[in-house]
């Protein structure tokens, strides 16, 4: 496998951001992630908070209208910069990590394509989004809910197969079981079997 | 009966929620919209053979007047002339397109024009609205917004403001003809106009408003056109617009079609040859002219689009046949109290509220058999007979410029703003062309109360 493309979809809270990190690092290749929004904002002139607002977002439907591929949302023109931009870096050979984006759908015609997705138990979600954002469970518990339902909303109206649903997938693993240094080195044995190594 | 009108409203609610919501294809929520009419509105509820095959009206094209049409004559069921029409004209476009014939006009023009950035937007301007007269508002968007984009990186300026203009223009310009939008194709086919009809009427005002267009955004975009950082001109840097052009063999043959087309649509209440019969000839010459391409340039025909107008007009005539445009008829004369003056200013602002925010094809189709059935009411005021289908053509064209998902111009011009870095939000959007908007319907209003009534 002379390139390899890790394509991360996670839950929000179960460690997935920081799981494609460590796996970025452990085959020494770039990760996508907020590169790609400085990389919108460069090119759109937005700043990257504004761009960050309407990543991965979900266009509104009743102002936003389809017509031949071309979109009026910029929420939708945003998405489809960045679907353009990783199917570019994927076409130029490159390897790399790319965390959420519809990736796993986007760049399915790869061949050196392995996509993950990330889940955890609700607790153990909570309790990390607690220690990292500093909130109470209450709030931890209906920020968790607030982001996964605009990802499966963004991923659903971009992709025609459900949000983590495991056919979409090569493999689909819950972080709460082996934890975030287990499941990266679980993933990690897991990519070098692909790799044929 | 009373089941039949129900079902035939709640048919059309649904499929005007459907294309709303986005979520299905619009042609899958017309044709499936227009498969429960058939079979639930006429075939369960009337029992009508004769309603479920007057609709499908397939017959037309075994008759004379579908392809050629001495006296004028109103069309009943799937308007299929409008169809196969626009079909044509696709393909010739795509043949034009293919060729690199809207590139190289583009170029061509900012050349003549020495690449100056004011004399480009307005002589752009004049172009989309010159070019929607006779192409489709969307082709012409895609490429023109293309080219603004290029010239804006090497000139230094911003394109937002042009792009906008130009999609204004394009509207404007789409409601001068009978084949510049597809609301005044279903207008024209199914009242039995021609083209000069259009321009005699819905052109003449089209054209004064362009003039008012062009001042009133020279006026309120000048001073983001005019670049701090602008240079002067090296013409030599800039791409040659023969550069643009891909075949010159095919060039100059799609050229010469396109001048074709245009004449038969200009000289077409002479030659008494139907929009069908334009529409067939110029996509078979297109074909034979690009025989090598036929697989690639059938292939980029938008059939989605077809297969739209085919579902909502079956849709529609479950409305027309059960009564209900009847009813929205006498609702629309019953408020305006036989004021003909007040209906046509309900025709025309109605139209154009609700092209603002829906898409104006399923209006423009709905309100049709509506104004056909206010006709005798106006005529018998005294007033000219064809005033509510040009106060419908104006509205719903024009209407569409208001909002960016008013028209499919807007939506493409928006977009492939933002794919190019120039993102448009609806405030930005609203705050200049909105106005402008009620600018050219108050224009057109005055005109149509003087000019008719």
């Amino acid at each position: 496998m002379s390139q390899l493309i890790i394509s991360v979809g996670r839950e929000f809270g179960s460690g997935g951001r920081v799981i494609a990190e460590a796996l970025a690092k452990r085959f020494d290749i770039p990760i996508y992630d907020r590169h790609l929004i400085t990389e919108i904002a460069n090119k759109t002139g937005m700043s990257p908070e504004e761009i960050e607002k309407l990543n991965e977002a979900p266009n509104s439907r009743l102002i936003s209208r389809r017509v031949r591929g071309f979109s009026n949302s910029i929420e939708d023109n945003i998405a489809e910069m960045q679907f353009d931009f990783i199917r570019k870096k994927a076409e130029s050979g490159e390897s790399f990590v790319v965390v959420g984006r519809c990736s796993e759908t986007k760049l399915k015609d790869f061949s050196g394509l392995v996509s993950l997705f990330i889940l955890g138990d609700m607790d153990a979600k909570i309790k990390r989004v607690m220690e990292v954002y500093e909130m109470n469970e209450h709030d931890a518990k209906s920020f968790i809910e607030k982001k996964d339902k605009k990802r499966k909303r963004y991923h659903n109206y971009h992709v025609h197969m459900h949000w983590g649903d495991s056919r979409l997938y090569d493999l689909s693993i819950n972080s709460s079981r082996l934890g975030i240094d287990g499941t990266i080195d679980y993933l990690e044995k897991y990519i070098r079997a692909r790799m044929g190594e | 009966m009373l089941a039949a009108q129900i079902f035939a409203v709640v048919i059309f609610i649904a499929m005007f929620l459907l294309i709303v919501w986005d979520k299905i294809e619009r042609h899958y929520v017309t044709l499936g919209c227009g498969a429960l009419t058939l079979v639930i509105v006429f075939g369960i509820c009337m029992r009508s053979w004769s309603a479920i095959w007057n609709t499908i009206a397939i017959k037309e094209f075994a008759t004379k007047e579908f392809w050629y049409q001495v006296t004028e004559s109103e069309s009943k069921g799937i308007n299929w002339a409008t169809i196969v029409f626009i079909a044509g004209m696709m393909i010739m476009v795509e043949g034009m397109a293919k060729a690199g014939f809207f590139r190289w006009l583009c170029m061509r023009i900012a050349y003549l024009v020495k690449c100056r950035t004011i004399p480009i937007f307005i002589t752009f301007m004049v172009m989309s609205a010159v070019l929607s007269m006779f192409i489709d508002s969307i082709t012409v968007i895609m490429f023109l917004a293309a080219v603004t984009v290029e010239l804006a990186v090497l000139l230094k300026f911003n394109p937002i403001p042009m792009i906008l203009s130009e999609i204004f223009c394009a509207n404007l310009g789409g409601s001068a003809t009978m084949c510049g939008d597809p609301p005044n194709i279903i207008v024209g086919t199914s009242m039995g106009f021609s083209f000069f009809d259009f321009l005699f009427n819905t052109g003449a005002v089209a054209g004064i408003c362009l003039v008012i267009c062009v001042v009133f955004f020279y006026i309120v975009f000048r001073k983001e056109l005019i670049s701090k950082h602008a240079e002067p001109v090296d013409m030599s840097k800039l791409p040659k617009p023969s550069e643009a052009i891909t075949n010159k063999t095919g060039f100059i043959l799609s050229s010469i079609i396109f001048g074709i087309a245009v004449v038969l649509l200009v000289t077409h209440s002479m030659t008494h040859l139907t929009v069908a019969s334009i529409g067939t000839f110029i996509a078979a010459i297109t074909l034979i002219a690009n025989a090598k391409s036929i697989p690639e340039l059938l292939k980029k025909v938008d059939y989605k689009t077809l297969l739209f107008f085919i579902g909502l007009f079956i849709v529609v005539c479950g409305l027309e046949e059960t009564g209900i445009l009847k009813y929205i008829a006498d609702f629309i004369s019953d408020i305006s109290g036989g004021n003909i003056m007040l209906m046509v200013a309900i025709i025309l602002w109605l139209s154009a509220i609700a092209s603002a925010f829906v898409d104006n094809i399923p209006f423009a189709a709905t309100m049709v058999p509506v104004i056909q059935s206010l006709a005798p009411i106006v005529t018998a005021s005294g007033a000219d007979q064809h005033t509510l289908a040009w106060a419908l053509s104006l509205g719903t064209d024009i209407g569409g410029s208001a909002t960016p998902i008013g028209a499919s111009a807007n939506v493409v011009g928006t977009s492939v703003a933002a794919k190019n870095g120039y993102p448009i939000s609806w405030g930005r959007y609203c705050k200049k062309l909105a106005p402008a908007t009620v600018i050219v319907l108050a224009v057109s209003t005055v005109y149509l109360f003087v000019r008719y009534l």
